[in-house]
């Protein structure tokens, strides 16, 4: 057995040495690039509109400056820039070492999904900002966007497939099998959701076929449905491939994750209607909602408990790991996301949290804890491969970014946790005549100080990630961390 | 797939892209529209100006590596 060198990671090689592929690592190297720029991008403006609520006068008085258009642009960026990139760029470059095959469609079309990819995302938010909008929530892009982005996920869907068909390996590693339903479900909920009529072929603006609450039920299908399969099955692919990576461990086990995988696909997508409680939607469809989230819990902690036990026997790598230690919070984080999600979708507990921001609470501690998080790990662990790079360049900084991130989420959590319940509180509160205790105004006015603490949480978090944009820039630019191949040692392409 | 045959497919469908985002533009009953076509436009031009460049980039990587190897015209 000879040690092989990939990056700064030394394995040993098997005895009949496979050919290195030539794999295209400029797309992935593209796509890590973008998801940190809009990481940061996402994260300022989530300050911003946290200002804008904690003091309404940073609405600057333009309407492209209002709180109403600047929340898409955010929400957007967190989800589809950010976390879009993240997604194209940890699954390209799962695809083509689990397949041991090169992207399929050639150099052109992988540069075509990123450059289509990064200008549906520009032009979505220009048109939010000039207040053109679809008004339905994650899905605000008007017809003609939604059409670009449809020939974009296309051509990922074929590069992805191509991949997979012409693989070397006979087996489909289970992060490929994440991957391919997050972008499979995704093309059909942007699809089944957007049908819609334009006004005219010159006009931004058109009619969804949908009316009343079928437009209401179609819209949170999809709208959970892109928590489920965006925000998870495809960061579910993550963890599967990039936390053995790190712990240089097997999976837990490989039959949980199989088990998972298709319970989690087949409940998640009864779900949604769990947004529409008390609503004009028929009582029995509420129920169905909440009863296939409840038993989502199951599915959803089959991932985290088989991400966490991958770390047996390798826990001590997180003292010295900050990669690892972000994935591994990560799956904390997705593990109490999915057990609160549940727990809001019972009647009795909606009755309480909903419309209040006890629900932003929760979104943000699956889209700080779990989705930023398992982002961050990937990245730290595939710049110094991508870049050829012996390491990070300085591991203290990416320990000072954990460890500032993380106390950004628990005070924008526990702000919202307590605000919510507060308001759910005021809402219903009667006095000893029958009349509502509190004036809506008064609830709002009581949130004051709770939207200043999530500023605070937010100003955090944002400060970590430019602590980590800048250890990233200096790994792939100093040269401290310039690899020095050892001796006898082949390096073959990252 | 070739890489050539792969750079004519996409530059041809970015191509009529273009096409379709000027057309948008020069009947546009609204901003949002107007500002969508054009884009559209100018990022064909510029898409498609990349795989021409990358294209003689080719050329002249392998010229570059045969006069190394063995000298002569490629």
């Amino acid at each position: 057995m000879s040690d092989l060198a990939i990056g700064g990671y030394t394995a040993a090689a098997p005895a009949a040495m496979r050919v290195a592929e030539d794999y295209n690592m400029e797309v992935v190297k593209k796509f890590t690039i973008a998801a940190m720029f809009w990481a940061i991008v996402a994260f300022l403006l989530g300050v911003v509109l946290a200002l804008q609520l904690a003091f309404p006068i940073f609405n600057l008085g333009f309407e492209y400056t209002a709180f109403g258009r600047l929340r898409p642009v955010h929400t957007s960026a967190a989800v589809f820039a950010f976390g879009g990139s993240a997604l194209f760029a940890t699954s390209f470059y799962v695809v083509q070492r689990t397949c041991h095959a090169r992207l399929f469609g050639g150099e052109t079309f992988a540069n075509f999904i990123f450059w289509g990819y990064q200008f549906f995302i520009v032009m979505a938010a220009l048109s939010y900002v000039m207040g053109f909008s679809q008004s339905q929530e994650y899905a605000e892009p008007e017809w003609h966007l939604d059409l670009f982005l449809t020939i974009v996920w296309v051509s990922y869907a074929i590069a992805f497939m191509g991949t997979i068909f012409k693989r070397q390996e006979p087996h489909i590693y289970v992060a490929n099998w994440f991957f391919l339903a997050f972008i499979l479900t995704v093309a059909v909920l942007h699809l089944g959701n957007n049908v819609a009529l334009p006004v005219s072929f010159f006009e931004a603006k058109s009619y969804s076929i949908y009316s009343g609450v079928q437009n209401a039920l179609v819209q949170w299908w999809y709208g959970h449905n892109a928590v489920g399969f965006f925000l998870t099955a495809g960061f579910l692919g993550m963890v599967y491939y990039f936390i053995p990576k790190q712990a240089n461990r097997p999976v837990y086990s490989y039959r949980l994750s199989v088990v998972h995988f298709w319970s989690l696909i087949f409940m998640y997508i009864w779900a949604g209607p769990h947004h529409l409680h008390y609503t004009a939607l028929p009582d029995w469809a509420q129920t169905l909602g909440m009863v296939f989230s409840i038993i989502l819990w199951m599915p959803s902690w089959g991932g985290m408990i088989n991400g966490l036990m991958t770390l047996s026997g390798a826990w001590d790598k997180l003292r010295t790991d900050p990669g690892l230690r972000f994935s591994v919070t990560a799956v904390g984080f997705y593990g109490m996301s999915t057990f609160e999600g549940p727990m809001m979708s019972i009647k009795e507990v909606n009755g309480l949290a909903h419309y209040t921001d006890w629900v932003v609470g929760h979104v943000h501690s699956g889209a700080l804890g779990w989705v930023a998080f398992i982002s961050f790990g990937a990245i730290y662990y595939m710049v110094p491969i991508l870049w050829r790079r012996a390491g990070l360049y300085s591991a203290k900084l990416a320990a000072w970014h954990f460890w500032i991130a993380t106390l950004g989420i628990v005070l924008y959590i526990t702000s919202m946790w307590v605000a919510g319940i507060m308001q759910g509180l005021m809402w219903r509160a009667y006095d000893k005549f029958g009349f509502l205790q509190y004036s809506f105004v008064e609830s709002v006015n009581a949130m004051h100080p709770y939207y200043v603490i999530r500023m605070l949480g937010g100003v955090l978090f944002l400060t970590g990630g430019l602590i980590m944009v800048f250890n990233l820039i200096m790994t792939v630019r100093s040269a401290a961390t310039e690899l020095r191949p050892a001796r006898g040692a082949a390096v073959v392409g990252a | 797939m070739h890489e050539q045959t792969g750079d004519f497919v996409v530059g041809l469908l970015v191509f009529v892209l273009g096409l379709v985002g000027l057309v948008m533009a020069s009947g546009a009953l609204d901003d949002g529209m107007y500002v969508f076509g054009l884009s559209l436009a100018g990022f064909a031009v510029v898409f498609d100006l990349g795989i021409v460049k990358r294209h003689f980039d080719r050329i002249d990587a392998a010229r570059a590596t045969a006069e190394i190897s063995g000298g002569g015209h490629v």
